[in-house]
């Protein structure tokens, strides 16, 4: 991850950053019609394609923010690329049989491969937390929640009637409980980079 | 479950640590590979965390889901006015056109009015006695039908097949039918210059009262060489 030359095109991932509607409205004109059409081509509906295109949004930010997601292809070819992958994975779900895929082999740029294939395994990453963090327990569950949505661990103490200490204490044992799940799972080192 | 280790991680993330025991954390997570390992994955769980349950991610979701829902909203609205919605209009404009036509022509093609230009009358060339014979000539050719028939009945002897002619097409103007084809019959029965004629005003007379299939029998007699025939051969077209 070391100097790679920022696409211009960034300026969307930082509108997604920054959570700006405009940029949000323009990818929507810009770039969503060809994913919604190849979606729409592959035995998908627009309700799928809705879907498709917003997860795959909201994995963009999320590695924005998470990772500081920095651009080094064209926003379309990339975008794109995340929306077919993904849609196809949805196709290849055994409830969904006797579908027929209707894809023209174009060569891909070895920049948006690599931008995409990152991107999915970051996504594989978070969707693997996602799952360990379900299994933690309820009241793990709640503390972690909490320290993430209010603002200060004082508003959380109160909140769940208990001391700052515990809390605090709570929150380091609960986190670190779910490293040790993460990394005990199968699928932490396949996805590892 | 190294507790300790947590405790430490999470005090070093919220930089709220002694600083002789941050020198002592950062030494350790230069040398020692596992507690650096365990570090990172602690620090990126955090920054998990932190994306899933904040506030800023919550309202970008929330705002995507708005962009997006308007987006396909407007894409289906708009979608079936260029691909069905329009075809739809059109599709009902042309069957109004079509129907507007065919009524339109219903109501042109075989009326009555776009025929009736009948010949002048001129009978006094031959006749100059009666005075019925020049009054029913004059009004016959100012299309006041009535009087002329009026003055066709006061006609003493009305052999003239001439006569007869104008006096049928007049009868038929004032809707007499019956009376009127039953002169122009006899004259298409007969072997005078106006037996076509005759035919081809029958056929005018069953346009007029719509009787549209006698009108076609009667176009349909009327040869090739009469005068009247290319006329009738439209106005059989029109029919058909």
């Amino acid at each position: 991850m070391s100097e790679i030359k920022v696409h211009p095109d960034q300026l969307y991932i930082d509108g997604l950053l920054q959570n700006n509607s405009k940029v949000i409205q323009e990818i929507y004109k810009k770039f969503v019609p060809k994913a919604k059409f190849y979606i729409r081509n592959n035995s998908g509906n627009d309700d799928d394609a809705q879907d498709v295109i917003q997860e795959v949004l909201v994995t963009i930010y999320n590695q924005a923010t998470i990772k500081g997601l920095q651009l080094s292809c064209p926003f379309d070819a990339y975008f794109f690329l995340l929306c077919k992958r993904r849609w196809l994975n949805e196709l290849k779900k055994p409830t969904n049989k006797e579908v027929t895929i209707n894809d023209e082999n174009v060569s891909i740029d070895v920049n948006v491969q690599e931008m995409t294939f990152e991107t999915e395994n970051f996504d594989e990453k978070q969707s693997l937390f996602d799952e360990m963090f379900q299994k933690l327990g309820e009241k793990c569950q709640e503390v972690l929640k909490l320290s993430f949505v209010l603002k200060t661990m004082e508003e959380v103490a109160a909140k769940l009637n208990v001391t700052y200490g515990y809390v605090r204490k709570k929150k380091s044992l609960c986190t670190g409980q779910l490293t040790e799940m993460i990394q005990q799972s199968g699928k932490y080192k396949s996805i590892k980079y | 479950m190294n507790e300790e280790q947590y405790i430490g991680f999470e005090n070093y993330l919220n930089n709220d640590m002694p600083s002789e025991e941050k020198i002592i954390f950062e030494e350790r997570l230069t040398s020692d590979a596992e507690f650096r390992e365990s570090f990172e994955l602690y620090k990126e769980t955090t920054k998990f965390l932190d994306a899933k349950f904040s506030t800023e991610t919550i309202d970008f979701k929330e705002n995507l889901k708005s962009v997006s829902k308007d987006y396909f909203a407007e894409n289906t609205k708009s979608k079936p006015k260029v691909i069905a919605f329009r075809p739809f209009y059109f599709a009902i404009a042309a069957s109004l056109a079509i129907a507007f036509g065919a009524w339109f022509m219903m109501q042109q093609n075989p009326s009555y009015s776009d025929y009736n230009q009948h010949e002048t009358a001129i009978f006094m060339e031959r006749s100059n006695a009666d005075v019925n014979v020049k009054n029913a000539q004059d009004f016959f050719n100012k299309k006041e039908y009535q009087k002329a028939v009026a003055s066709f009945e006061k006609i003493e002897n009305l052999t003239n097949t001439e006569m007869q002619y104008f006096y049928g097409i007049s009868l038929i103007e004032v809707n007499d039918f019956v009376k009127g084809e039953l002169f122009l019959n006899n004259i298409k029965g007969g072997n005078s210059i106006y037996k076509d004629k005759a035919t081809w005003n029958l056929a005018l007379s069953k346009l007029k009262q719509k009787k549209y299939e006698d009108c076609k029998k009667f176009l349909k007699e009327i040869p090739a060489d009469a005068e009247d025939y290319s006329k009738a051969q439209e106005l059989l077209k029109k029919l058909e």
